[in-house]
C-alpha cells in the first residue's frame, strides 16, 4: 500500500483547502499555498499561530511550554508551526497577531 | 544554608556584579563579554542548580526565573531545552548572555541583508556560530540576531541574562528565511509601567 504523502487541510478562516505534505506544518503549507496565515517565530515560542483543531489529528514538532498550555491542547487548540498531518484537517486560526 | 539560598545569594552577587560592570563601562561588547564571563562561573557552580529543583518541560523548552529585579530591571533565568528545541533567527530589542550549565545548545548569527524597504519581508545571512555548552557561553547586544537549537541527546540548561525581565520584553522581531519574511511579537513594555 503507497504511503500517505500529503492530506487535504482546510482552514475555516479563508474557507480553503490545501494539500498539506505529511512532512510539512500547517503554516509552511498554508503560507506556500499563499494564504495570509498568522505567525511570528514560526518555531513554537510565541503562540502567535494558536489555531483550533477543527477536525483530525496532528504530531507536534519540539515547542515551548509557554507557547501552548496543557489547558489549550486538551481545549483542542494547536500550533500551526509545529503541527504536522497525521489525517485531513480542519483548522481555524484564532488571533490575528504578529506584524 | 540550603542549597536555594545560596543559590538566591550567587544569583544576587552576580546582579551587584553586573551593575557594576555596566555602571562602570555601560553596555559595550567588552562589558557583555565580562558579564558573560561572571555567568559562565556562576553556570560552572553545577551544585546550585540542582535539577531536582526545577522542573522538567511539558512540552520541550521552558524558562525559570531566578532573580527577577524590580524596577525595570534585568532578569536571570534557568533555562531547559530538550533535544530538537529551536528558535528561527530572532532580535530581542535588549541584550542577552547565556551560559551552559549541562548539554550543548548552538547559536547561530546572522544580520540583515536585505534593504528593510519592503514591509514584511527579509533577509538574513548567518555570519556566525558559537556552541553553547559547559565552560562556554554567548552575549549579544540589543539588536543582534541569532537562532538556537538544542543538539545532542541530553537536555540543555543553562543561565540566561536578560537586559529586561521577559514578561516586560520589548517587541521581539522573528525572521523566517524559508518565507523570506519578518515579523513582530507585541511588546511587554507597557507593563514596566504598571
Amino acid at each position: 500500500m503507497a504511503r500517505v504523502k500529503s492530506h487535504r487541510l482546510t482552514i475555516a478562516n479563508t474557507r480553503q483547502t490545501i494539500d498539506c505534505g505529511t512532512s510539512q506544518t500547517i503554516l509552511e503549507a498554508a503560507i506556500m499555498a499563499g494564504i495570509d496565515y498568522p505567525y511570528a517565530c514560526a518555531t513554537g515560542n510565541c503562540g502567535t499561530c494558536t489555531s483550533h483543531l477543527d477536525a483530525g489529528t496532528v504530531s507536534l514538532l519540539p515547542r515551548s511550554d509557554a507557547s501552548l498550555s496543557q489547558q489549550q491542547a486538551k481545549a483542542g487548540q494547536t500550533l500551526a508551526c509545529r503541527a504536522r498531518p497525521r489525517s485531513d484537517l480542519t483548522v481555524t486560526w484564532l488571533s490575528r497577531g504578529g506584524g | 544554608m540550603t542549597a536555594q539560598e545560596k543559590r538566591n545569594r550567587a544569583c544576587k552577587k552576580l546582579l551587584v556584579d553586573v551593575h557594576a560592570i555596566t555602571d562602570k563601562e555601560g553596555l559595550t561588547p567588552s562589558a557583555l563579554h565580562a558579564i558573560k564571563l561572571k555567568l559562565v562561573a556562576l553556570a560552572g557552580k553545577k551544585e546550585l542548580f540542582p535539577l531536582a529543583d526545577f522542573e522538567m518541560p511539558v512540552a520541550e523548552g521552558r524558562n525559570h526565573p531566578l532573580l527577577v529585579e524590580d524596577n525595570d530591571g534585568h532578569g536571570l533565568y534557568l533555562t531547559i531545552g530538550l533535544p530538537g528545541k529551536e528558535a528561527a533567527p530572532h532580535d530581542h530589542g535588549i541584550w542577552c548572555v547565556n551560559a551552559a550549565i549541562a548539554g550543548r545548545e548552538c547559536h547561530k548569527f546572522f544580520r540583515r541583508t536585505d534593504g528593510m524597504t519592503r514591509p514584511g519581508h527579509a533577509s538574513v545571512e548567518q555570519i556566525a556560530e558559537v556552541m553553547v555548552e559547559p565552560g562556554t557561553g554567548m552575549a549579544m547586544s540589543d539588536h543582534d540576531i541569532h537562532s538556537t537549537e538544542v543538539l545532542g541527546d541530553e537536555p540543555a540548561v543553562g543561565l540566561a541574562l536578560y537586559g529586561y525581565a521577559l514578561v516586560r520584553f520589548p517587541s521581539v522581531a522573528w525572521y523566517q528565511p524559508q518565507f523570506g519574511s519578518i515579523r513582530t511579537t507585541p511588546s511587554r513594555r507597557h507593563a514596566a509601567m504598571a
